[in-house]
């Protein structure tokens, strides 16, 4: 910096300075200590129009005196600048929403204020877009809250206070679950813990003390920052889709219970015709006086017996209307399990028994007895399927992952496999391809149980190929059920 | 007039049970019998030699009733051959299907499970135009006209229903 400005350069200032004050793109006026404008510059004129011998009160807001309370006059009392949203009038009279920015002017460097430099902006669209905001952050169909590290309600909007009460300061576990403590799983937490976006399914208590099962969504209210200070929690209701989610559950349940009646039927009727047979046998024989007949007749009708003895306890065994008894249950164990159970009765068979698991799948709800019951069912299932292939080389698969939200097991095998027209039928009676061996209500059952636990069985198969059956749960289905059954 | 030792009928039924009985009963009634487990088998014992009479069970392993009986109208001769369904599904979605193809494509009646042996012999007499005692026609008539109600019966709407029997109450 030279020392000693020459007057050629102050005079060049000076010129730079006025163009300054003139284009800069916002209205700018000066005023002295009686409130009257002494210099503007042309956007300021262009603004507001004449300014000349006028008051600021006069030019900005149409008045006769001064505003009741005068940013200026603060000014010139203690030197502060001053930041001000207000609406004034436009040459022809059109209020709008201005930023006012006013700031001391001294002639002497350290002395009293000698006038007051104000900078004025228009921010009606600013204004008007912060109103629409408002509005939307109201009443759009979320309950939306900020809160703060310790988990304070710092804002809500008005859905939110409209379910659950005015409650800006209090603890959102409090306000949402009635709850003296921070709640298990809590995906605000998470967000807190590192900045991201979480979800979570949970139930809370309203205002008027109905309750409400939410699908929460939490973020960082300001995003990017190290350190997350306030987290934005938004909360759809799923109250009335839970309710029927849950109807259509006990709807799937109910169609089970009804193919297996009618299933139930055909599995009678092929007993009746082995009773008859044997009556038949029997009144032969003795009509005959044949000896080894009425035997005859006599070992059917035992048969017969049996089979009825064995269908009333798979049938009872099926129609327990239970819900499933779930526990976190590792899959992979329960696969484990089945797969001891199996694999010496399967290498007799000359068929290998392997496991394809995926590592440290998260645990699940599950009725283990009825999961267990599922794959034994299926298993044997397709041990059998191998035998009847007679390929070399035969062996079945159980395979746990999780896809898209649901927990998947497969048992799946190289076996005979199924033509398009029994595997229509697998599951709609007490279907059976084991001749006299099977009741037909192995898969029946299995679906069953799948369907209790909110999941479903899906199968693939090729005539000569093989065969696979997917059991597939979704995690949420399985969840909500947990929650009921606590 | 023609014996029955003449006539060769092939029992087909995936359940033992079933197929001793229903043999028992034609062998009784003096019919030459012989007998598969399943569709395959079936078509088997066709080819060896062509039966007068197939009893045939709709839902079996391997090679279904109706699969077999696909297989059979592709060989003229075969098509011919009366049939007599004797099946537990008459009535539910697993054998309505294929009961309708086989009733309206082939010659032949249905019985449904359990059935009783006189009725059984009866039907199969009928259906070979055998000749029967005044009793066994009686047995095959009321066969006949059930499964025939019954065809009827199960095809009809409930409004149908309900119709018919007003009209029957007012015949009381």
């Amino acid at each position: 910096m030279p020392k000693h400005k020459t007057e050629k350069s102050k005079a060049l200032t000076q010129l730079l300075y006025d163009q300054f004050f003139q284009q800069a793109p916002f209205n700018v006026a000066i005023i002295d200590r009686d409130y009257n404008i002494i210099e503007a510059n042309d956007n300021f004129t262009r603004y507001f129009g004449n300014w000349h011998n006028r008051k600021c009160f006069s030019v900005y807001k149409k008045q006769e005196r001064p505003c009741s309370v005068c940013t200026q006059k603060e000014i010139f009392e203690d030197g502060r600048t001053r930041v001000v949203d207000t609406v004034v009038a436009d040459k022809n009279s059109r209020w709008a929403h201005h930023v006012i920015q006013s700031a001391p002017l001294r002639l002497t460097p350290g002395g009293p204020v000698d006038y007051i430099v104000e900078i004025t902006s228009v921010v009606t669209d600013t204004n008007q877009w912060q109103q629409e905001y408002n509005v939307l952050f109201d009443r759009v169909p979320c309950y939306i809250t900020v809160i703060d590290e310790e988990y304070r309600i710092v804002r809500a909007n008005e859905s939110f206070r409209e379910r659950f009460g005015d409650v800006l300061g209090q603890y959102c576990y409090k306000v949402y679950k009635r709850r003296e403590k921070k709640c298990p799983r809590c995906p605000a937490a998470r967000t807190f813990k590192d900045g991201k976006i979480h979800q979570s399914e949970q139930n809370g208590i309203g205002k008027d003390s109905r309750k409400i099962d939410y699908a929460v969504t939490t973020s960082p209210l300001v995003r990017g920052e190290e350190r997350v200070a306030h987290v934005i929690e938004i909360s759809t209701d799923v109250t009335k889709i839970k309710k029927l989610e849950k109807e259509v559950l006990e709807a799937e349940r109910l169609a089970a219970v009804g193919q297996t009646v009618a299933g139930l039927a055909h599995s009678i009727k092929n007993i009746l015709m082995g009773l008859e047979g044997g009556k038949y046998m029997i009144s032969l024989g003795l009509k005959k006086d044949d000896r080894s007949m009425i035997d005859r007749g006599s070992d059917m009708l035992d048969r017969n017996f049996d089979k009825t003895t064995t269908l009333v306890k798979d049938f009872l065994s099926f129609s327990k209307g239970r819900l499933p008894q779930l526990k976190m249950t590792d899959p992979n164990a329960l696969v484990g399990e089945i797969v001891d159970l199996y694999k010496d009765i399967a290498a007799v068979s000359n068929i290998e028994l392997k496991a394809r698991l995926k590592p440290k799948i998260s645990p699940a709800p599950l009725d283990p007895d009825a999961i267990h019951t599922c794959l034994t069912n299926l298993v044997s299932n397709a041990l059998d399927a191998c035998l009847m292939g007679q390929q070399k080389g035969s062996e079945v698969v159980i395979t746990t992952r999780d896809e898209k939200g649901k927990l998947i097991f497969e048992v799946s095998d190289n076996g005979s496999g199924m033509d398009y027209e029994i595997k229509k039928k697998i599951f709609t009676t007490f279907f059976t391809t084991k001749g006299g061996e099977g009741t037909g209500l192995g898969l029946l059952t299995t679906r069953k149980l799948v369907q209790e636990h909110g999941g479903k069985i899906v199968v693939e198969s090729q005539k000569g190929k093989g065969s696979r059956f997917r059991m597939e749960f979704p995690r949420k289905r399985l969840e909500m059920l947990y929650r009921e059954s606590e | 007039m023609t014996d029955p030792a003449e006539k060769n009928i092939l029992v087909v039924d995936d359940e033992d049970d079933v197929r001793d009985f229903l043999k028992l009963a034609l062998t009784e009634a003096g019919f030459t019998v012989r007998t598969a487990s399943d569709g395959l088998e079936a078509l088997e014992e066709v080819k060896r030699q062509v039966p007068d009479l197939i009893s045939l069970d709709l839902v079996m392993p391997k090679k279904s009733g109706a699969k077999f009986h696909r297989e059979l109208t592709k060989n003229k001769a075969w098509a011919k051959i009366p049939i007599i369904i004797v099946t537990g599904h008459a009535c539910d979605d697993l054998g309505k299907a294929d009961l309708r193809e086989l009733t309206m494509s082939g010659p032949g009646i249905y019985l449904e499970k359990p059935i009783k042996p006189d009725r059984y012999v009866a039907a199969v007499k009928q259906v070979l135009g055998l000749e029967t005692s005044a009793e066994e026609k009686d047995l095959a008539d009321q066969v006949e006209l059930q499964s025939e109600l019954k065809n009827l019966i199960d095809d009809a709407d409930p409004e149908t229903l309900r119709k018919m029997k007003d009209i029957l109450k007012k015949k009381k």
